[in-house]
């Protein structure tokens, strides 16, 4: 299976499912690690706007950095599209945070940044969190310093 | 285990150390001799299993993976934190490593405190790690980018100092606080086995530059700046030059410095006025004795501190104790305790 040239979302097709909705919130665009956070989201029902998939964390004790990650193609994405929020939805862990602090900086530039809020348990995957949490974390994303 | 004390003597290697272990890290979630589960596993096995009765009523069971993560349960139950397990069992330990405590690194006394944090705060054990990790994380960080644009480097390193200031803040508190409540206590302990002759005061010197109280904003925004300052530093010495991973706790005797100019048995008997604190505050937190774990340690004190030990936990904690050997040791304590051979031990070690 291929990826989505345009989110990184696992797709058969050039462009995936997704980002062919043309009944989506083209202002909204959503940073996940990778495709099952994206479908744990799509899950919730709550979430109408686009995906961005990084493929990983930041993570330099396994030798991952920002140029291995989809951030440069992030960051065209929201320099070009016209976006209004993108929301950082990254497991708390120390790789994700990690990732958030140093995305929010570089995009902060071009859109308002928001992150999902903690109501995720301490050391929680998200791909484990329920949907009622999740759903609860995307009303009450908060702005990014 | 139906007696108050119970005394396991066998062998170097038979597994004593082992049982020990294992209560304590299903007490504590910790083990005072490695820091990865990958060493508490059997080398050939995938995982590895404790299981104890800890009361008429409560089964604890903790599983730990080769490949990672751990599973605890409460009378068969998944529990979804480990941290839930805690209680049932406290207990605190003594070991031959905490002979150095005195005379040995900072780490080590740093290691004493954050067991005794942990059992105030069970979830500083989250903070402790997240710590670990920033640390390790931003040590390959420099050796990795090292040729990398600066700029990147610079970013990421910033990404680093805002989570490392707040994690720092946190901790320095919660050691600074633990160390006020331990200290009326140490200090008491340690004017009873000297017979009055010893003042002792213990200070918290974080590895920070923290200025006036526990003002959470201030000290993380000092933090950060001071992560910032020491970058070329950190960069020629290949480490952090700030936060808590630099901590010491000061000793003083009479206002000297305990490590440097105390005798070799006022060191002793601070080691054990320490971890007497320990113990009582413990105690006076879950409003129960807890379990006290001597590691291969009684043997190697003197007959009189032992004497002294005795009297102090008196019959109010059960204890647990291993050996190589009886000689050496007080025949007080050997009345009223449980004497079993590591050998049989190990057949039924299982039903705990």
């Amino acid at each position: 299976m291929g990826q989505c040239q345009t989110c990184f979302h696992f797709s058969a097709d050039p462009l995936c499912e997704i980002c062919r909705d043309q009944k989506r919130n083209q202002g909204l665009l959503c940073v996940v690690a990778d495709s099952r956070d994206l479908l744990a989201l799509e899950r919730t029902r709550e979430y109408r706007g686009f995906y961005h998939v990084l493929g990983g964390l930041i993570s330099p004790m396994d030798g991952i950095g920002p140029e291995v990650l989809q951030i440069s193609s992030l960051v065209q994405r929201v320099d070009h599209d016209d976006i209004s929020e993108v929301i950082l939805a990254l497991t708390p862990s120390v790789e994700g945070d990690t990732t958030s602090l140093y995305l929010a900086r570089l995009l902060k530039p071009f859109t308002k940044v928001t992150r999902i809020a903690y109501g995720l348990p301490v050391g929680s995957e998200l791909e484990y969190a329920d949907e009622v949490t999740l759903t609860r974390a995307l009303e009450g994303r908060r702005a990014m310093e | 285990m139906t007696d108050k004390r119970l005394l396991i003597i066998g062998p170097n290697g038979i597994g004593k150390s082992n049982l020990l272990e294992a209560v304590e890290l299903l007490g504590s979630l910790r083990s005072h001799r490695c820091s990865s589960d990958q060493d508490l596993i059997q080398w050939d096995q995938p995982q590895a299993l404790i299981r104890a009765k800890a009361n008429e009523h409560e089964i604890l069971e903790l599983e730990l993976r080769r490949k990672g993560g751990r599973q605890a349960r409460r009378n068969g139950k998944s529990l979804s934190r480990q941290l839930d397990l805690i209680g049932p069992l406290r207990c605190v330990g003594f070991s031959a490593l905490d002979l150095d405590l005195v005379r040995g690194e900072p780490a080590l006394r740093r290691q004493w405190l954050d067991r005794v944090v942990m059992q105030l705060e069970p979830i500083y054990a989250d903070l402790t790690s997240r710590y670990k990790k920033l640390l390790r994380h931003r040590s390959h960080l420099w050796k990795q980018w090292r040729h990398q644009p600066a700029q990147q480097r610079d970013s990421l390193l910033d990404a680093f100092d805002v989570q490392m200031a707040l994690v720092s803040t946190r901790i320095h508190r919660r050691r600074r606080r633990a160390l006020k409540r331990l200290e009326p206590l140490a200090a008491q302990w340690q004017s009873w086995l000297s017979q009055g002759q010893e003042q002792l005061q213990l200070s918290y010197l974080p590895g920070s530059h923290l200025e006036g109280d526990e003002a959470e904003e201030p000290w993380r925004l000092a933090i950060e700046s001071q992560l910032l300052a020491q970058r070329s530093e950190e960069e020629r010495l290949g480490s952090c030059r700030v936060g808590p991973h630099r901590d010491e706790i000061g000793l003083l005797l009479n206002g000297n410095g305990a490590r440097r100019f105390g005798s070799a048995g006022q060191q002793r008997s601070l080691v054990l006025a320490l971890k007497l604190a320990e113990l009582e505050l413990v105690s006076e937190l879950c409003g129960e004795p807890p379990l006290l774990l001597l590691d291969d340690v009684l043997a190697e004190l003197d007959p009189r501190r032992q004497k002294m030990l005795l009297d102090a936990v008196g019959e109010k904690h059960q204890c647990l104790i291993s050996t190589t050997h009886l000689e050496g040791f007080q025949t007080e304590w050997q009345q009223g305790s449980q004497i079993i051979e590591a050998g049989s031990l190990i057949s039924s070690a299982d039903v705990g």
